[in-house]
């Protein structure tokens, strides 16, 4: 239908990679344990530019990289909400979020 | 992918174990319905004979034909069966130390069950899967269902706590998995089965091949907790529900061992060298940290966690050998750690329930009041250590005859050295129990409560421990038959008898 | 969907720095709630971009269980757990934040370094345009039905977990023997462990 844009795959790239930087800096800096969190489903929306982008320019008609971009957001939407059941039962316990509290057991 | 209905046949056969599994967990979710008191009575019967059943199902598959199931994206063959028949006996194991357990805190029973199913089908799947896709969905079950499972004594920090950092250790795992995989995808030039991500791989000379492959390996080696990336193990360890451990200590590491087969073994053989070289790495620092670390720990549980991730490293010798006789030691030692480990368990579940702690210098003087556990504890920690007539000592001395026989002479002598380290702590908690006279034991010890079998769960318990004990005190009698089966589910998986045929090409008769 | 060409590489580099300085955003701010805002804005921005690479049903789906799900499910939690509570100061924090600057610096280099020099296989077939949401449910049905079916289990296993952990029972007792029970592991907590009341480290080795 639509030619090859003449905006290079190595763009869509190099943008996924200073995206899943930015979620592996926030994951290692992050104090609050829910900004921990959005930083992962930075990564992973990172990963799932990627997908895109290989599957519009080197799979355009089997599209297998929308696919697992399903797949993926399936999973990540089912991370997130175990992750803040967890992190909910936790701050019962403990009445915080900080990631620096979290240490009864030796980190 | 012309035509839908033309005929496809998707042998769907290959997944009926993972069928019987599922159906035992929905059976769970409905019987759970009914209240807390029918769950307690009904759920543990239930999901005995779906396991069972389960098994069963897997013994019709050894050696069947290993075709590709759902249109390649799993395959049934001898590897994958052995493997998953070591996940389904590892949750069935842990299943019986569970009951009285998850009844004492008073957490939910049915729930419980039902996820560790569905734990058990991820690892299950994740042992088979041939296609990045299955391979993804599935780790992502087991994973997801084990952050769950650590996190379920939900009114305890520590358990919370050890969720919370599993969780995000986890996620960022996967996160960096699947930014491998979008990498292999993109080589692949859209294709996301397992054997073309390995033609690719092959016929690429870029970096991009090297790069996946680390993320990859990162991935693999959270999974089977192998130093450096191994920080979560103490404390998800230390902080979970101790029949939980048990399990992920077993299952979910055969599960990772799996991944490491297909996805390392398999797919990155055209850089076996670099993998190679980094898994022995990652070996020999597992197997000095774990050993040394553990010296120091004065609860059991974390004693066990440092002493599974050395086992660990044991085990990646038969990996990096990249012979049969490699594959089937690393496989033969994971069915004898499943026993050695689960009785060890077994053993500290039981003194935890009955004493309420899980300090080593807690266990001193035990063998006046419960020489059940004294004995079992013993005879799996030795056996674990390797020492001779117990059923470890047979698993470790194939892995180094493989591992000395393909030359990898610096991992078998690490791995000597380290086990001697290792016999010097598993045999400090023995003498601890064994030794101390009746005046020093310890205060819980002389508060020993009256021993009772009578409450419902201890007995599937006792039947776990005993059944457990018994097969690493014996099962070096059977150690030939072992063999044989471990040597078959080389022989009857194609994907290694390929690795194996091209490496026997590549290398020069000497 | 047919734009310009230039229309194209405008919305791309629009939505490509709406993107990257939500993303800033989200790990930088202060404050969280303003972070979890900006977390919708860049997953509405991906979901842009994802329609310039014909895919309007991940589009779709990314603003559905994403921006619906996901954002909305992350602002409740703030709401629920924001305590305004100082976060102590802590002293290598600085350095900690310039060593993982550097860090991910050298990690984005290897990265974009990969993307660039990788012969990618280009170019690859014409794209199908709106026929992939047709593709995509055959893919569903045929090669990826095993992991299709395996993620309902993992929703539904993912949904009784999150209710079991995040819901307030009162089930606190034993059902075989009626002993009451706390939900707690069954292995004492170690007196010296536990973090001491007025805050300071409570990492000093047990004696």
């Amino acid at each position: 239908m639509m030619p090859i844009t003449d905006i290079p795959l190595q763009a869509y790239l190099v943008v996924a990679a200073v995206l899943f930087c930015i979620g592996v800096w926030g994951l290692i800096n992050s104090r609050n344990a829910v900004r921990v969190l959005m930083s992962i489903e930075l990564m992973l929306n990172a990963v799932n530019l990627n997908m895109m982008a290989f599957s519009s320019y080197l799979d355009g008609t089997q599209v297998r990289g929308q696919v697992f971009a399903v797949f993926i957001i399936t999973v990540a939407a089912a991370e997130a909400a175990v992750g803040l059941a967890i992190l909910l039962s936790l701050y019962r316990n403990r009445d915080t979020v900080d990631m620096e509290q979290f240490n009864l057991l030796r980190w | 992918m012309q035509g839908i209905a033309s005929g496809l046949d998707l042998h769907a056969a290959a997944v009926l174990p993972e069928g019987a599994v599922l159906l035992t967990m929905v059976l769970c979710l409905l019987v759970d319905l009914a209240g807390e008191r029918p769950a307690a009575r009904w759920v543990p019967p239930l999901t005995s004979v779906g396991l069972v059943t389960a098994l069963a199902l897997l013994a019709r598959q050894w050696n069947g034909l290993a075709e590709p199931a759902f249109l390649g994206a799993f395959i049934a063959d001898n590897l994958s069966v052995a493997l998953r028949a070591i996940v389904v006996a590892s949750t069935l194991l842990s299943l019986w130390m569970s009951w009285r357990y998850v009844e004492r805190s008073g957490t939910p029973l049915g729930e419980y069950a039902t996820i560790l199913m569905a734990a058990t089908i991820g690892a299950m799947l994740l042992c088979g899967a041939t296609d990045l896709v299955t391979v993804f969905i599935a780790l992502e079950t087991l994973s997801i269902a084990s952050y769950i499972l650590s996190g379920y004594m939900k009114r305890d920090a520590r358990s919370g706590e050890a969720a919370l950092k599993y969780l995000l250790v986890g996620s960022a795992a996967a996160a960096v998995f699947l930014y491998g995989a979008s990498l292999l995808y993109g080589l692949t030039g859209g294709d996301t089965s397992l054997e073309a991500v390995g033609l690719a791989v092959q016929s690429s000379q870029t970096p991009v091949a090297v790069l996946a492959l680390i993320f990859v390996l990162a991935t693999v080696g959270f999974k089977i907790a192998a130093v450096p990336f191994h920080q979560w193990t103490p404390d998800v360890y230390e902080g979970s529900p101790t029949p939980v451990v048990a399990f992920l200590s077993v299952g979910s590491k055969t599960a990772g061992f799996a991944l490491a087969l297909r996805l390392l073994v398999s797919c990155f053989s055209s850089l076996s060298a670099q993998w190679e070289l980094l898994f022995t790495v990652l070996a020999i620092l597992s197997m000095v940290l774990g050993n040394v670390v553990a010296l120091a720990q004065t609860s059991m549980k974390r004693m066990l966690a440092y002493s599974s991730i050395a086992q660990a490293g044991f085990v990646m010798i038969g990996l990096v050998c990249g012979t049969a006789e490699g594959y089937s030691a690393a496989v033969l030692y994971l069915a004898t750690y499943l026993f050695m480990n689960l009785g060890a368990f077994a053993c500290v579940i039981l003194f935890s329930l009955r004493t309420g702690s899980d300090r080593i210098s807690d266990y001193a003087g035990l063998y006046q009041k419960d020489p059940l556990i004294t004995l079992g504890l013993s005879l799996c920690l030795l056996s674990l250590g390797g020492i001779p007539p117990m059923l470890g000592f047979f698993g470790k001395i194939y892995l180094f005859v493989a591992g000395w026989g393909s030359g990898q002479y610096t991992m078998v002598i690490v791995g000597l050295v380290t086990s001697v380290i290792s016999i010097y702590y598993y045999i400090g908690v023995i003498k601890n129990m064994v030794v101390k006279e009746p005046q020093d034991a310890s205060a819980v010890v002389k508060s020993y409560p009256a021993i009772r079998w009578n409450l419902a769960g201890l007995p599937p318990l006792r039947l776990a421990l005993v059944f457990c004990v018994a097969v690493t005190a014996v099962g070096g009698i059977l150690s030939r038959p072992l063999f044989s089966l471990a040597d078959q589910t080389v022989a009857g998986t194609p994907m290694l008898q390929q690795i194996l045929a091209v490496a026997l090409h590549n290398t020069p008769v000497t | 969907m047919s734009l310009a060409l230039s229309t194209q590489l405008i919305c791309f580099l629009l939505l490509s720095g709406a993107l990257l300085l939500g993303a800033l955003g989200v790990v930088l701010l202060p404050n969280v709630v303003y972070s979890a805002f900006l977390l919708g804005g860049v997953l509405l921005s991906m979901a842009g971009l994802y329609l310039l690479l014909n895919a309007s049903f991940v589009a779709a789906a990314q603003v559905l269980v994403y921006v619906g799900a996901v954002n909305v499910l992350i602002l409740f939690a703030i709401m629920l757990v924001n305590k305004r509570q100082p976060l102590r100061p802590m002293r290598v924090l600085l350095l900690r934040r310039l060593l993982s600057v550097g860090v991910c610096l050298g990690l984005l280099a290897l990265l974009v370094q990969v993307a660039l020099t990788t012969p990618w296989d280009l170019p690859g077939p014409p794209s199908i345009g709106e026929a992939a949401i047709t593709r995509i449910g055959e893919h569903f049905f045929t090669d990826y039905l095993l992991p299709f079916e395996v993620a309902s289990v993992l929703l539904l296993m993912a949904m009784i977990g999150a209710i079991v952990l995040a819901r307030r029972d009162v089930l606190a007792r034993d059902v075989v023997t009626g002993a009451p029970a706390d939900q707690a592991l069954l292995e004492r907590q170690r007196p010296p462990l536990l973090p001491s009341q007025d805050g300071s480290s409570p990492s000093a080795p047990s004696p």
